[in-house]
């Protein structure tokens, strides 16, 4: 007990008189490292730097094919910063509405582990009929149990357009398919 | 001018000022006009080079999509150095080009640039003539570099050989920069430099 009360005055001392040393120095940590200003709609590469999501944004169109850190040159990409969200920043507008939109921050789910839930028609029952070629068989059908199909990606990803993308294309075939039955 | 470029120059302007560089002379920073587009730099010839004792003046153009794009510079100072032109001053320097990153500033530039004359690059030449005889003759580069120190960058070390020839040609009626760099190029053989003029 006697040795902490001795070491508080001493330890504080010098604290207070570089406290606004200190905090200027704080401060500049926060720095954007294009614009140099306090970082706004802050994100942060893989290699650690800091930047605001607009600047890095127009430096990453400026030379689109060699999209290299400002401040340490490796490789960066759209996909692979980190948005910063502070607990300050209490805006109720979302960030990613600006322009230019700021990368959304990635979280996936947790896996979803229900085992075979038995005869009742729930989650991870499917079910699809197909038609084949005619020699090869007429009617083609599937059915799936118990097996959860990789939840959808979220809205906005890169991989939930492609995912419509492809499920668009599908539809297409399937269409062009079946008229083709019918007319042929 | 776009205002992401004034701001950050007048922020790198502050910063500079403040920087220990400024303070032991080694770089300096001037603005020339009031919009932020042009500022002037000096930078002192390393020591153990022939720039040494040199004060070296750079333009610097500072483009409207600064910091995304780099400054434009070029020596102001004639200088004798394989990566800067002899005739307009432009520089070799790939971070001035296709390495430029936006969080170089112009003090990073600036050191930069001083690092380059005290290690030119002669593979990577922007005056083919002076990168010749840097390989070829690297003495009589040297001599020819602290010349051009002494005469054009207020460097201290004159060469009284090199100046008596340039007097000679001068005597001839020819131009004295003219003259000098006549000489340089053909390694101070007065014969052959004469022999160029006069052709």
């Amino acid at each position: 007990m006697a040795e902490t009360s001795e070491a508080r005055p001493s330890a504080s001392a010098p604290g207070g008189d570089a406290g606004g040393e200190e905090d200027k120095h704080d401060e500049r940590m926060l720095e954007c490292n294009i614009c140099l200003d306090t970082a706004r709609d802050a994100v942060v590469s893989m290699c650690g730097h800091l930047f605001c999501w607009p600047c890095l944004h127009q430096w990453l169109e400026t030379r689109p094919s060699r999209q290299v850190c400002p401040v340490c040159k490796a490789a960066i990409s759209r996909d692979k910063v980190i948005p910063l969200y502070g607990r300050g920043n209490t805006k109720q507008e979302d960030p990613r509405n600006k322009v230019p939109p700021r990368p959304a921050g990635q979280r996936t789910e947790p896996e979803n582990n229900s085992g075979f839930p038995g005869f009742g028609f729930g989650e991870g029952f499917h079910m699809s009929f197909g038609i084949g070629a005619f020699p090869f068989g007429v009617f083609t059908s599937t059915f799936n149990f118990g097996d959860p199909r990789p939840s959808a990606a979220p809205r906005g990803t890169a991989q939930y357009e492609e995912e419509q993308f492809l499920s668009k294309i599908f539809l297409w075939v399937a269409i062009l398919f079946v008229l083709w039955l019918i007319f042929a | 001018m776009a205002n992401i470029a004034s701001k950050r120059i007048k922020r790198e302007f502050k910063e500079i000022m403040k920087s220990e560089e400024v303070a032991g002379g080694a770089i300096r920073l001037q603005l020339v006009n009031d919009n932020w587009t042009e500022l002037k730099g000096e930078i002192a010839g390393p020591s153990d080079t022939p720039y040494e004792g040199g004060t070296f003046v750079l333009e610097i153009k500072v483009p409207e999509t600064y910091p995304f794009n780099p400054p434009k510079i070029r020596f102001v100072t004639k200088i004798w150095h394989p990566n800067v032109s002899s005739v307009t001053g432009a520089i070799c320097l790939d971070i001035l080009k296709d390495q430029w990153a936006a969080a170089l500033t112009l003090r990073t530039v600036l050191l930069s640039l001083q690092a380059l004359l005290s290690a030119a690059e002669p593979n990577d030449p922007q005056d083919a003539v002076v990168a010749k005889q840097f390989r070829e003759n690297p003495h009589l580069f040297n001599l020819t570099a602290r010349h051009w120190t002494n005469v054009y960058a207020g460097g201290p070390n004159a060469i009284w050989e090199f100046n008596q020839k340039v007097q000679r040609l001068l005597d001839m009626g020819i131009d004295e920069h003219q003259a000098r760099v006549a000489l340089s190029t053909y390694d101070w053989e007065l014969e052959r430099a004469t022999e160029q003029l006069f052709s």
